[in-house]
């Protein structure tokens, strides 16, 4: 089978600092890391590689030009090919317009039997991207995927649901979005592998080489617009203790027999 | 395309809010690089001159006669895959958001509800604010299936034009929202923490960045707005008994080979021993700062001295201190307990918009600048590990005595 | 070697950060450190290609490994030092161990060595230094004795002691040096060989996870196809040909170390209420302990860099380069640590945070590959001949490049520099004319202050450049204001401490206050104040409290 695994670099949302003052996000030195939710879908199909032979593993991300780095990241950990959708003419893209340029690009790759997405992206938590996908392709969709195994054409899921989990069966070809198991350890590449990474195969494709019609590109193509970006409103008046652990201790127990919680 | 005028002055404060990196300063003006500029919008906001804006083409198309605020009634699962469960109380939650914007456009509230069978839900959903039912009879719907409700759910629409329709932010919602709004190209936001309308448009708030900043998202040329909204967010408001929507029934043809997705097992989380952080009226949640999962015992100890519910954020729960079950915040369960207790959180956004509706929180971090402080109605600057030992001990002493 | 790809070499970061993350945390460290015990297991698995591979960075990719250029390898010695100097002096000592042969090694014994170093995660130790011979390496006394059979050179025979080895105790492969018939010469001793035998395991002051013997040699008998580069006498040169080198090794590590030190003294500084505030409020601590080390440290890697990006792209020697980012950085690092533990006051006295042990770890860097004594005479004397060659012109064309700098970019403080670099000169001259440099002090002094300002020219390039290197952590106003905190206050101490000098020695020269020019760089001291407000606002928003 082929497996088109998508990934996206996002900035590793728990190093964003915001600057007191302003409520304005402080970017400078804060890390770019693959998606973790990414990760684990590229590790889910990187597994299924491993046990069935003859499977490939295939990467595309769009961004920025410095995206190629979680490309050869993945191209590190044991993908095959690596694809960075690249131009100006994306810029700008919501999600509508992203799963538009995504299904366009795996649609040149072309006979994917698989699509794997993170189940949603860190940086935005919108979980929209794959479903979106699969959409624009006419592909059955499985989300919040916790694991995956394949014979022959059948295909069966474990996927987490509202208080529970199923296991469904369907048929390839099919996308699948993939949760981030708690506890995971996650893979990292050793250096010969890094190494090796940069001598695969690896393209970078604009709006007309994936023959994407440009109106529906960019921020021309995507029905949502931002029209503001604020810091998140403080709603209660605090009230500030700087004691010692023995006195805030008992400073909570006031608190809590105060508001009534304990006798 | 991002376009900064002859107005700038040069203060290189879009440079520094750029979350992208993609401004720069070249002599004394501010330029972009338009291939790493996402036009989030961040410099238009700081830029105090008003020297940069984004130029958009747009296509003024008429939407009058788009209609309605449509919300999607969700069903509970059960592990009897014949069985049409009740109501989810996420449905109430946003007929009565649903209910607010509905009066301020003057439009009617409807309910949309996929089901084999009608359970009276012209009464129920009527009690909670819809003005009618749109009511989708098929055995086919029973078993919740992407393609079939999805093909059914943009009929619909297509058939009856609404202006809005609001989505639960669950699993289902997450899944079928997504792939209407991708049919139908219609804009579509998640997660929605607060909605409301603006010049006749639904403004959608939502947390981004890992909710380290908040957002406000149109969707302006394009009908329905679609939006998912948080459960656990919005108020439930009173219902008025004896309001009966009217039930406008919808004959939908499904064909059964739609169904490429067969669910073959489905199995429910019986009631646990641990307290379940939805319904808590008390929750104690540790943080990042608790640095191991031995150590976060101390919270789960305070926990089960006061019978409250353990809760935890998203670095907690990554580094494994505890299950994702008890997850408190944006990529978790949203919760409004009476009580809330932190230790160790820094708050970010992303946790802060999953607990901020608490009655009382008490919060306790070494950092004076932790954002949870800002969400805390009592804020403690200390460490964790020194006052949850003395706590938990305080108050075990004190039940015995009772 | 050119470097990787700037990916590839951050992918490789990465890696080795997560893999610490997970396996090498404080509490092992500490653990490790209080049992002065060298932790073999995260040894091996750092050296397993299949892991990790840190050490394939050294070996070309022909022989198995990954090509590791100078900055990268520059690059995973700072994040190594962060995480332990002890363990970081292991997989250097391989490095080190490795470079006669990459140097010097004939292409069949680099097919056979440096394969085998590849594949078999061989752990290499590189033992040069003996009782009597530290730094100076021509007192030698392990001898190499030609071992003659069937009319033929065989081999041979090596008795001597070697001291202080890193990795002496555990190593597989030693590259040692001796003194052969034809000169000093460097061997290739297996662990196994008969005669050779490690000595106990030092009880030292730091890097106590970092094994460190002395070695016996006692007639080892050493095959003639080890003796490196198949020729007797060229030990020196190739000892000497790498110290531009491998300096900028221990340079990245006395960043590392100093860096990781001062990052915990500044999130410590927003928790610790006093007075109050947190002491990141406040200037009696922040300008004392954080600022000023912080544009040390960022100036030191600017040089580093610039020495880094010199020897990738093909240059060679670089030995006063090497030694003035040693000095600096080490100097720098050591200063910064030992302020660490002032910063945090009681807590930073104990161990149970980690700014003790990195005061203990970072010392060693001031003293080993050369001590910072050892980089003064070699800046001072590889600067020395430039002067008298160029006839001073060496630094007043450096002074001029920074005016023309400050014409571009008035925010580096390049005019401050430019001041600094003519006061050097200045200071130089009259040492030439008036013979202080038959005084050992005033050479060493020379060696600091041309140190000081050549680091703080390269910091005003560094941060006047458009773009920036992917190691800048902070944003262009933070870097400015540091490059020029850094260059005010190296102005001044050019200014007072030449002058100082020169009037120690000789009545008043003739117009040497007017060269000196203290006053115009006294008026440059303006907005210090303010610039190391910046700094300290910036280093708070860039390391928050954990």
């Amino acid at each position: 089978m082929k497996i088109i695994v998508c990934i996206k670099q996002v900035p590793d949302t728990t190093e964003v600092k915001i600057n007191p003052e302003t409520g304005t996000l402080i970017r400078t030195g804060v890390p770019s890391i693959l998606n973790p939710y990414d990760h684990f879908a590229l590790e889910s199909a990187l597994n299924l590689k491993k046990k069935h032979p003859g499977f490939t593993v295939d990467v595309i991300s769009m961004g920025p030009p410095q995206a190629k780095a979680v490309v050869q990241f993945a191209l590190a950990l044991g993908a095959d090919e690596g694809i960075l959708l690249s131009d100006a003419a994306f810029a700008g893209s919501d999600t509508w317009a992203t799963s538009y340029a995504l299904s366009m690009a795996i649609k040149k790759i072309g006979k994917a039997d698989m699509i794997f997405c993170g189940m949603q992206a860190i940086d935005g938590d919108t979980a929209q991207v794959g479903p979106g996908i699969a959409q624009q392709l006419g592909l059955p969709q499985v989300t919040f995927c916790e694991h995956i195994e394949v014979e022959g054409k059948t295909i069966i899921a474990e996927r987490h649901i509202d208080g529970g989990s199923e296991t469904v069966e369907l048929r390839a070809p099919a996308l699948f979005t993939m949760i981030m198991p708690k506890d995971h350890p996650y893979a990292y590449p050793s250096f010969t592998q890094i190494y090796s990474a940069s001598k695969k195969k690896f393209s970078i494709w604009n709006a007309q080489d994936i023959g994407a019609e440009s109106h529906y590109l960019g921020l021309k193509g995507s029905p949502t617009q931002v029209s503001k970006i604020y810091p998140p409103k403080k709603e209660t008046e605090t009230q500030f203790f700087n004691v010692s652990a023995a006195e805030a201790a008992e400073k909570i127990v006031e608190i809590m027999k105060k508001e009534g919680f304990i006798k | 395309m991002l376009e900064i005028s002859v107005k700038c002055i040069g203060c290189t404060k879009c440079v520094a809010v750029c979350p992208f990196g993609a401004l720069s300063m070249s002599g004394k003006k501010a330029v972009v690089n338009m291939s790493a500029c996402t036009l989030c919008g961040a410099c238009v906001q700081i830029c105090p001159v008003e020297a940069i804006s984004i130029k958009r083409e747009t296509a003024s198309k008429d939407f009058s006669s788009y209609k309605g605020v449509w919300v999607f009634v969700e069903l509970e699962d059960s592990e009897d895959l014949s069985a049409e469960g009740d109501i989810r109380k996420v449905s109430f939650e946003l007929l009565s958001e649903g209910r607010k914007l509905a009066d301020s456009l003057k439009e009617d509230l409807c309910a949309v509800v996929f089901a084999a069978k009608n359970k009276n839900y012209e009464r129920i959903l009527g009690e909670y604010g819809a003005d009618k039912v749109y009511f989708c009879e098929n055995e086919e719907f029973t078993v919740y299936n992407t393609d079939i409700y999805c093909a059914a759910f943009s009929a619909l629409i297509n058939k009856h034009k609404p202006s809005a329709v609001l989505f639960p932010a669950t699993v289902k919602g997450r899944d079928l929202a997504p792939r209407i709004a991708s049919a139908l190209y219609v804009g579509l936001t998640a997660d929605c923490t607060a909605l409301s309308i603006r010049d006749g448009l639904l403004v959608q708030s939502r947390p981004a960045f890992g909710g380290n900043i908040m957002a406000d998202i149109l969707s302006p040329n394009s009908r329905p707005q679609m939006a998912t909204v948080r459960p656990n967010v919005m108020k439930i408001s009173q219902p008025k008994s004896g309001k009966i929507a009217i039930l406008i029934r919808e004959d939908i043809k499904i064909d059964k080979n739609m169904r490429r997705v067969k669910v073959l097992k489905r199995r429910m989380e019986k009631a646990s021993s641990s307290l379940k952080i939805e319904n808590a009226n008390m929750i104690v949640s540790g943080g990042r700062g608790m640095k191991s999962k031995e150590r976060f015992r101390l919270v789960e100890e305070l926990a089960s001295v006061l019978g409250a519910a353990v809760g935890a954020s998203r670095a907690a729960v990554d580094m494994g201190f505890k299950e994702k079950s008890h997850q408190v915040g944006q990529s978790g369960v949203t919760v409004s307990p009476r009580l809330y207790m932190a230790f160790g959180i820094s708050g970010a956004v992303q946790h802060l918009v999953g607990m901020k509706n608490s009655d009382i929180i008490v919060a306790v971090n070494k950092d004076p600048n932790a954002m949870i402080f800002t969400a805390a109605k009592y804020a403690f600057i200390g460490d964790a590990h020194q006052i949850l030992p003395k706590l938990t001990e305080i108050l075990k002493k004190g039940l015995k005595k009772d | 070697m050119p470097s990787l790809d700037a990916i590839s070499r951050n992918l490789m970061l990465d890696s080795l950060k997560a893999y610490a993350k997970k396996k090498i945390t404080y509490d092992y460290i500490r653990e490790k450190d209080a049992a002065n015990e060298c932790p073999l297991e995260v040894l091996k698995e750092m050296y397993d290609t299949d892991k990790l591979g840190v050490h394939l960075l050294m070996i070309p990719a022909e022989y198995g490994g990954v090509s590791g250029g100078t900055y990268d390898i520059y690059r995973i010695c700072e994040q190594l030092a962060r995480i332990d100097l002890g363990i970081a002096t292991s997989v250097f000592a391989t490095f080190l161990g490795t470079d006669p042969l990459n140097v010097g090694g004939t292409e069949e014994q680099k097919e056979k060595w440096l394969k085998k170093i590849a594949k078999e995660k061989l752990m290499v130790a590189y033992a040069a230094t003996e009782p009597d011979a530290g730094s100076d390496l021509v007192n030698l006394k392990t001898r190499a004795e030609h071992v003659i059979k069937n009319g033929k050179l065989a081999g041979y025979s090596i008795t001597g002691a070697k001291q202080w080895i890193s990795n002496g105790g555990i190593a597989d492969l030693y590259t040692v040096l001796a003194m052969a018939p034809g000169g000093p010469s460097w061997f290739l001793v297996e662990k196994n060989y008969e005669g050779f035998s490690p000595n106990h395991h030092e009880d030292k002051h730091g890097i106590r996870l970092s094994n460190t013997s002395g070695l016996s040699l006692d007639n080892v008998f050493v095959p003639v196809e080890n003796l490196i580069g198949a020729q007797e006498g060229k030990g020196l040169l190739q000892a000497q040909a790498v110290f531009g080198y491998t300096r900028l090794m221990v340079a990245a590590f006395g960043l590392g170390a100093g860096w990781e030190a001062l990052e915990n003294a500044i999130r410590y500084s927003q928790q610790r209420i006093q007075a109050g505030g947190p002491l990141s409020d406040k200037q009696g601590y922040t300008h004392k302990f954080l600022v000023s080390h912080a544009a040390n440290l960022e100036a030191a890697r600017s040089y580093i860099e610039y020495v880094a990006n010199r020897l990738d792209s093909g240059e060679h020697g670089l030995q006063t380069e090497g030694a003035i980012a040693k000095y600096w950085a080490t100097e720098s690092g050591n200063k910064a640590a030992e302020d660490a533990i002032q910063a945090l006051g009681g807590y930073g006295y104990t161990r149970d945070f980690p700014v003790e042990k990195i005061k203990r770890d970072i010392k060693i860097t001031c003293i080993y590959e050369g001590t910072s004594e050892v980089m003064e005479m070699t800046i001072y004397r590889g600067r020395w001949q430039e002067h008298l060659k160029t006839r001073g012109e060496f630094y007043s064309a450096m002074a001029k490049e920074m005016e023309s700098l400050h014409a571009l970019n008035p925010n580096v403080g390049a005019d401050a520099c430019a001041l600094s670099l003519k006061a050097l000169g200045t200071v130089l001259e009259e040492c030439r004319i008036n013979k202080l440099t038959r005084h050992q002090y005033v050479t060493f002094k020379l060696g600091s202050l041309i140190a000081a300002s050549e680091i703080a020219w390269s910091f005003c390039k560094t941060a006047a450049a458009d773009k920036y290197s992917e190691t800048v952590k902070f944003d262009k106003k933070t870097y400015e204001t540091m490059a020029r905190v850094n260059a005010k206050n190296t102005a001044l101490r050019t200014a007072m401490e030449g002058s100082a000098l020169v009037l120690s020695a000789v009545d008043d020269p003739a117009g040497f206050a007017e060269k000196i020019n203290l006053k115009e760089i006294e008026k440059k001291q303006k907005g210090l104040l303010a610039d190391m407000d910046f700094i300290a606002s910036s280093l708070k928003s860039s390391f928050k409290a954990r």
